[in-house]
């Protein structure tokens, strides 16, 4: 990058928001994903007239700019791939309103989601989604990648909950999207354009979300089951019941083993557990939840069901599901955290396929993930330094969505294509929907300087 | 292939696994103020990396993350992969001091180490006004800020061990100099010797530490050793007081901050809110306490190095005293109280004092 774009780029946010130090450079190199690529300079802009600035300069000198919050990606969206500015909104942290009367918040992009979580409790309210980075991550990055998270069959995902934006477009303008109103159909829906377009269309520089009433009470219970086709079976009965649990989560055999192998928790290694939660008002209304659920656990051959009865035994039971990120992590050096959604009733076939797979090019492939939503983390552990390796995990990825297409599924439920998903892109959609999102991107973005080489979107 | 530095050697498994999950965004006290990633334990894990990949050398401009780093361990303790960043981040600064490579404030200190017995270079020492190297079953022993900085906060310790008529003895004591390997250097061994001669000529059967550093550096550090090889036990004097009654009580509203010396690297939680809660019932808890209490931004180094930075993180964790309305903060720390104090700003109407220095005030009070 030219020492004189440089230099303006520090003169628009000042020498305390702008950097080239080496330091800053590796640091934005990566995300949470196995990417990396270093910029040639990061910003943090504090105001909506430097971004503005930034990107003026940006599309009239044409180099890339990537907006960045915490980047906890897992696909490698806040990598810079073709080097340039590193936007980092992480200091524009403000919440702006909070406004219970109209059930919405208006918040600057850098807010964590979890400081959004704790201002919303004293008002008996939350910004459901629920990220499992929840403690870092920026609620900007949020919408940027439409997250979702646990939360997400009962209460969707972030794209459910943002009603207006404010984005800084390529060019410059400020673009208003949406309206405070609950309701509004006037125009094209240009929100739900930028939910989940990974920074690659504008900036966003101001969000404004719905929150909802968030219910005191919850019930928790576990179940185990001999077949994957069992469990599978209770999951589907359960989500057509008209019981509709907050969670439902679903660790598989290899995950078990797993913990098993590196704690003392004693799990029993059978082809599926099942985590479920209910919650609601009263202790009455999550009970007659839970009994449904832990009925059609009985009636799919559960082999266990253990219902909690206090906080504690509710923590207990989740612990397989929520120690498995950290087992996987400290036994590998590699960790491919996937993404894949199929079809509620699909999802003990792609559990049996995973596990064929990891059989097949003799991967350990644990899986866990949200059966309530069909959105499965087959976690791919390996050794990056052995290539041998590294080349039966490719060609695994490959057929893993190649499997996952054919069950009528999706490349990704909500971590985001990336880079991580380009090779796959072609698998699901198909030439006319690749034109219409490159024509939308051309439209926004015709100097291709917003977060490039992203999403597949150059051919 | 022979690695390049000593941190490879003895890390390389911890530092690969390293997710990059960014998850010590969270509790990094330094990221918080500053919310820079290079400074965060993720990207000094990813600067390490690149070094180890070749791709980088150790040199001076990684000094501002390497060395910016109060050695805390809340990442330690967050981290999903059991990546121990301090420990880390303490010998790659002792590879980057033996290439030439420091931060001039930590090479200040080491020099000043050489020359005098104290971090502050203070040539006298304070008179409190006891006893020194007299035969007793018991050493009690100040650190370089009870003695220098905090030396109202050691006089009420001193008070309380009397009123609770201990047989005590001070000694000539010099800095215990385990913050050396902390910042790159070795330790002492001119003043470790010193000290360990000195305790044992008393005859004393325990240490009782005022610095809850110190009782870390006697207990770890092998240049201590003959103090445990004649039976001495080390006990911070948080552990030493939680089983006496006092008889005296505050109504006022009293929050605990916890160091990160006496809780997360010693794992003492629980005891100094035993004497808290019998001298102050309307003890309250701040949003992170115990194993997840933010640190005050002293340690590692970085009060000396990074001394704006490192107040801003006192002013962070003020904020959390604010959130719960206490009138009182009581920590066990003369390192945290300082820094604490310095950090205070003058709307702020909370008083910050050392647990044992609280509890003599009430026991003045009462007479």
């Amino acid at each position: 990058m030219d020492k004189k774009v440089k230099q303006c780029l520090e003169e628009i946010v000042g020498a305390e928001n702008f950097t080239d130090s080496l330091i800053d450079l590796i640091a934005y190199a990566k995300d949470a994903s196995e990417h990396r690529h270093r910029p040639d300079a990061a910003m943090w802009p504090v105001t909506v007239e430097q971004i503005v600035a930034t990107l003026k300069l940006a599309n009239q000198a044409k180099f890339p700019v990537t907006p960045r919050g915490a980047g906890t990606s897992l696909a490698g969206l806040a990598v810079p791939d073709r080097g340039g500015v590193i936007l980092d909104l992480s200091r524009m942290d403000k919440i702006l309103a909070i406004n219970i009367e109209d059930r919405l918040v208006v918040v600057q992009p850098g807010v964590v989601y979890a400081d959004l979580d704790r201002a919303l409790a004293s008002y008996g309210f939350f910004f459901p989604p629920d990220p499992a980075s929840g403690s870092v991550c920026t609620l900007g990055g949020n919408v940027a990648t439409n997250a979702g998270g646990i939360k997400g069959a009962k209460y969707g995902t972030t794209k459910d909950y943002v009603l207006a934006l404010e984005v800084v477009l390529p060019d410059g303008r400020i673009l208003h999207t949406g309206s405070k109103c609950m309701k509004s159909v006037s125009g094209y829906d240009l929100t739900r354009l930028f939910v989940g377009s990974e920074g690659t269309l504008g900036v966003i520089t101001e969000i404004t979300l719905k929150v909802n009433p968030k219910p005191p009470m919850t019930s928790t219970a576990m179940a185990t089951f001999e077949t994957l086709e069992d469990a599978g079976r209770a999951i589907s009965e359960i989500m057509y019941s008209g019981i509709i649990p907050s969670a439902l989560e679903v660790v598989d055999q290899q995950t078990l083993i797993a913990i098993n192998q590196n704690t003392d928790l004693g799990l029993p290694e059978v082809e599926a557990l099942l985590v479920a939660e209910t919650d609601g008002y009263t202790r009455e209304e999550t009970e007659f939840q839970m009994e449904k659920i832990i009925e059609i656990f009985k009636k799919n051959n559960a082999t266990t069901t253990r219902q909690a009865d206090s906080k504690e035994e509710a923590e207990a039971l989740w612990t397989a599901r929520k120690s498995a990120y950290g087992v996987l992590a400290r036994i590998n050096n590699n960790l491919i955290v996937e993404d894949l959604a199929v079809p509620m009733s699909k999802v003990p076939d792609m559990l049996r396929s995973i596990s064929e797979l990891a059989k097949k090019h003799n991967l350990r492939i644990p899986t866990v993930g949200h059966a309530g939503d069909g959105n499965l983390h087959p976690v791919i552990c390996f050794d990056g330094t052995n290539p041998d390796e590294v080349k039966r995990v490719e060609e695994a990825s490959a057929q893993l969505f190649e499997k996952v297409i054919e069950l009528g599924g999706t490349l990704t439920g909500e971590h985001g294509i990336g880079l991580a998903k380009i090779p796959f892109m072609g698998l699901e959609h198909d030439q006319v929907s690749m034109d219409v999102m490159r024509s939308v991107k051309q439209l926004f973005d015709p100097n291709n300087i917003l977060n490039p080489g992203k999403m597949g979107l150059e051919e | 292939m022979k690695e390049k530095y000593d941190f490879e050697t003895q890390f390389r498994d911890q530092v690969l696994r390293c997710s990059s999950c960014g998850f010590c965004r969270a509790v990094c006290p330094v990221f918080g103020i500053t919310k820079r990633p290079a400074l965060n334990a993720r990207g000094k894990m990813l600067i390490l990396k690149e070094v180890m990949d070749g791709n980088v050398d150790l040199n001076d401009e990684l000094v501002e993350t390497l060395f910016q780093c109060t050695t805390c361990a809340s990442c330690s303790e967050q981290c999903p992969s059991g990546v121990n960043p301090p420990e880390i981040i303490k010998q790659a600064r002792k590879d980057m001091v033996r290439i030439g490579s420091c931060h001039p404030a930590f090479e200040g200190m080491n020099q000043i180490l050489k020359n005098h017995t104290n971090i502050y270079a203070e040539d006298e020492p304070e008179d409190f006004g006891r006893a020194r190297h007299k035969n007793a079953p018991y050493v009690f022993f100040i650190g370089c800020v009870g003695a220098y900085r905090e030396d109202e906060a050691t006089m009420a310790t001193l008070d309380v061990l009397d009123r609770l008529e201990v047989d005590y003895t001070l000694i000539d004591e010099v800095c215990c100099s385990g913050a050396l390997e902390d910042v790159g250097f070795e330790i002492n061994q001119r003043l470790t010797e010193k000290n360990v001669e000195r305790i044992l000529d008393t005859g004393a059967k325990a240490v009782i530490t005022g610095c809850p550093y110190c009782s870390r550096t006697f207990n770890n550090k092998p240049q201590y050793q003959g103090l445990k090889d004649a039976g001495v036990e080390i006990i911070h004097i948080s552990q030493f007081l939680k089983d006496f009654d006092f008889g005296v009580r505050t109504d006022k509203v009293v929050t605990y901050h916890d160091p990160c010396d006496l809780g997360r690297h010693c794992g003492i939680y629980e005891e100094p809110r035993q004497t808290i809660r019998k001298i102050a019932p309307n003890f309250v808890e701040m949003r992170h306490n115990r194993a997840n209490a933010l640190c005050c931004g002293a340690g590692g180094g970085v009060r000396g190095a990074y001394a704006k930075n490192s107040i801003d993180m006192a002013r962070r964790r003020l904020e959390e005293v604010e959130e719960v309305g206490a009138e009182i903060v009581l920590t066990e720390c003369n390192s945290c109280v300082h820094n604490l104090k310095n950090a205070k700003l003058r709307a702020q109407k909370f008083k910050i004092f050392t647990i044992t220095q609280f509890l003599n005030h009430l026991l003045e009070e009462a007479g």
